[in-house]
């Protein structure tokens, strides 16, 4: 089979993987213990009020036909209104979900970059003191809580050296740019993203670190290292370029599953830092049995795991030729 | 005219109960274009002694005396970089046991060879060293527009011819070959060990066969040492070898061949294992096999003499030669014999040392 038919079949799958994930989502949703007037109750709320508020929601119609307008709505790009705020969705959620993902992409492209670099080193220099301090300082940072690391940034860089911003993804008053380049490409934002995105980085280093210096002792031990070696090529070049190329394949797949947890994780940083981003609205949604925000938020982070597996597996075939299309 | 002369090299590797002797005082010297065979069990120390030459060693071992010196320049002395721009491909390259596992499988095998081409000889073109990979195809038999492919879309075979093809890109004056052929069929064995043959002839190249395979030895090779515990404990022309040997090891190693003229033949295999070669002490280390051991044979080392015509070997009894040749035929020799020391001896080995295995 061919690579275009290879892609083809990945993109029906894609189709098909999108629509299970949409389905569980509602079921999960509706499931759920409590209906949106829940929150109103203590607010006096008469038994009609609430079943005409129920109504005016459509939470009244059988399941099957909600399900059925909102996967409509969905098809359309149309995530609905708020239950609480009684804007559209996508207005409350699409910057915050933007303000994520420059976060959370920042600080694990850091990890992997740092930790793909340094497990490589580690592997080679197999039982030297870089690699036994390695392993410390990587599961140190892994055993470390992110709010816990988050706080102490903060106090060193912040409160004590007053290098960086504390708080917040721009000075107050700063010049909002229309633009993405100017929103997320000014000097002011990058002071602010650099701390979070630090401490996100520090929590996801440890598994592109550790999992690149074993496979790395698995690709020296193989032939063709030595050959490589024995061809006279610098050792930069057998490092790098052989085994190193060769030992981060399966790093492809697990950076995919990591932006998952990334994107879920970030609630924690987002409070330690003020960061306006979508970890928090999520969660009050949920308390809130606000369905379409909560659901327009979930959807939009698992859609984020679900491309980011596909570009791997993408990703994976140009890397590795001995991927089969089967 | 000589290409390489190795004296009393000593390879050991640091293990936590000692050094393990895996090449010691190892002497040996290689004519330009032509081919020695290293004979012996795993373990003999066959492969460290080849992986010496381009010092292409663990990090847990070292060459820890004598000297290698390959046409006039002393390997054990050059610094690494001047080792990978001097000696490493340029001069001497290998081809390893399976060629699939020699390849870097995300790279195709004419970037492979293109790459290394193009690391030694500076000013040639990428397009330059392409086609003389695909010339170097060509005449190791495979079709040139497969330089393309990536290792995995070979068949065993040809991944060892285009493993033969990357090892002479750079047309060196000696070819480590580490058992070629061993993970292939017998009748794709035989066209390789042709094609290796006709190749090296063309380049005037020399070659050290490492094999524990006697018919490939006999097939290939100009000279064959005998490798035992560390030691050549045997070494002769090929006719000699096969015909003449002197060393009990050597009489036990053709025993366990079969002759394909000869019906009958009973295979004998020496029995016991191959020595510890941590502190081996004094005496023949191949005493503890050896039907033919005397009380002399387990206290002093035997010396290589010399029988004539570069035929070389360490055994204290090899004047017997009529006597050893006949007994060494005789499969009882081998199977009713006391394995390990003697008891009359005196033992300064502790026993546990049988315990170990």
């Amino acid at each position: 089979m061919g690579l275009r038919a290879y892609v083809v079949r990945r993109v029906l799958q894609l189709i098909v993987t999108f629509w299970a994930f949409f389905t569980i989502l509602f079921v999960l949703f509706r499931m759920m213990p409590g209906d949106p007037t829940s929150m109103f109750i203590m607010d006096g709320m008469t038994p009609e009020q609430r079943e005409q508020r129920i109504a005016e929601l459509g939470l009244n119609e059988p399941l099957h036909v909600q399900y059925v307008e909102y996967a409509r709505q969905l098809l359309r790009g149309d995530f609905g209104q708020s239950f609480i705020y009684r804007d559209p969705v996508i207005d409350i959620i699409a910057v915050r979900f933007m303000n994520t993902i420059v976060l959370m992409g920042t600080a694990l492209l850091f990890a992997y970059l740092i930790g793909i670099t340094f497990g490589a080193i580690m592997g080679w220099w197999r039982d030297s003191r870089f690699e036994r301090g390695g392993i410390i300082v990587t599961l140190v940072a892994r055993s470390s809580p992110e709010f816990w690391v988050g706080i102490v940034l903060l106090s060193v860089f912040v409160f004590w050296l007053g290098w960086f911003p504390s708080s917040g993804m721009r000075t107050t008053g700063g010049e909002l740019g229309g633009n993405f380049a100017a929103r997320y490409g000014s000097v002011d934002f990058l002071r602010h993203l650099f701390l979070p995105a630090l401490t996100g980085a520090i929590a996801y280093l440890a598994t592109p670190t550790l999992l690149m210096r074993s496979t790395m002792l698995d690709v020296l031990n193989a032939d063709f290292i030595e050959i490589k070696k024995a061809e006279g090529l610098p050792e930069r070049t057998v490092l790098f370029k052989h085994a190193a190329r060769n030992s981060v394949l399966p790093l492809v797949t697990v950076m995919a599953i990591a932006t998952g947890s990334a994107m879920g994780g970030s609630v924690v940083i987002e409070t330690v830092f003020n960061w306006p981003g979508m970890g928090r609205e999520m969660v009050n949604a949920v308390n809130n049995n606000d369905y379409p925000l909560a659901m327009a938020a979930f959807f939009l982070m698992g859609s984020v795991v679900i491309i980011m597996n596909f570009v791997a597996d993408l990703a994976y075939v140009y890397l590795d030729p001995r991927v089969e299309y089967e | 005219m000589t290409l390489l002369d190795i004296n009393g090299l000593k390879t050991y590797y640091r293990a936590d109960n000692g050094w393990v002797r895996a090449t010691d005082d190892v002497s040996l010297s290689i004519d330009r274009g032509e081919t020695v065979g290293l004979v012996g069990e795993s373990g003999s120390g066959k492969t460290t002694l080849a992986k010496s030459i381009i010092r292409l060693l663990s990090d847990n071992a070292e060459i820890v005396d004598g000297s290698i010196n390959f046409d006039g320049t002393e390997v054990t002395e050059l610094s690494d970089k001047e080792l990978r721009k001097q000696i490493r491909w340029s001069e001497i390259s290998m081809i390893p046991q399976n060629a699939m596992n020699g390849f870097d499988p995300v790279y195709t095998v004419g970037q492979q060879i293109v790459q290394v081409i193009r690391h030694h000889e500076d000013g040639t073109s990428k397009k330059e060293a392409r086609e003389r990979a695909r010339s170097l195809f060509d005449e190791l038999g495979i079709e040139p527009d497969r330089v393309d492919d990536y290792p995995h879309q070979f068949s065993g075979g040809m991944a060892q011819r285009a493993m033969i093809a990357l090892a002479l890109a750079l047309s060196p004056s000696l070819v480590l070959a580490d058992e070629p052929t061993t993970a292939l069929d017998v009748v794709i064995q035989d066209r390789i060990l042709d094609t290796i043959k006709e190749m090296q002839e063309e380049l005037n190249s020399a070659m050290i066969m490492i094999t524990h395979d006697m018919s490939v030895v006999s097939e290939t090779c100009d000279r064959i040492a005998v490798v035992y515990g560390g030691r050549i404990v045997e070494i002769a022309d090929t006719e000699t070898i096969i015909t003449n040997p002197r060393h009990p090891y050597t009489l036990g190693l053709r025993n366990a061949f079969p002759d394909i003229n000869d019906d009958d033949q009973e295979l004998i295999s020496i029995p016991g294992t191959p020595p510890e070669l941590v502190d081996p002490g004094e005496g023949c280390r191949f005493a503890p096999r050896c039907p033919f051991a005397e009380q002399e044979c387990w206290e002093e080392t035997p010396e290589a003499e010399s029988y004539g015509d570069g035929h070389a070997v360490e055994c204290h009894r090899a004047d017997e030669i009529d006597h050893l040749q006949e007994e060494a035929g005789k499969k009882e020799t081998w199977t009713e014999q006391d394995l390990g020391r003697p008891e009359d001896s005196q033992s300064d080995q502790p026993e546990e040392v049988m315990l170990d295995d």
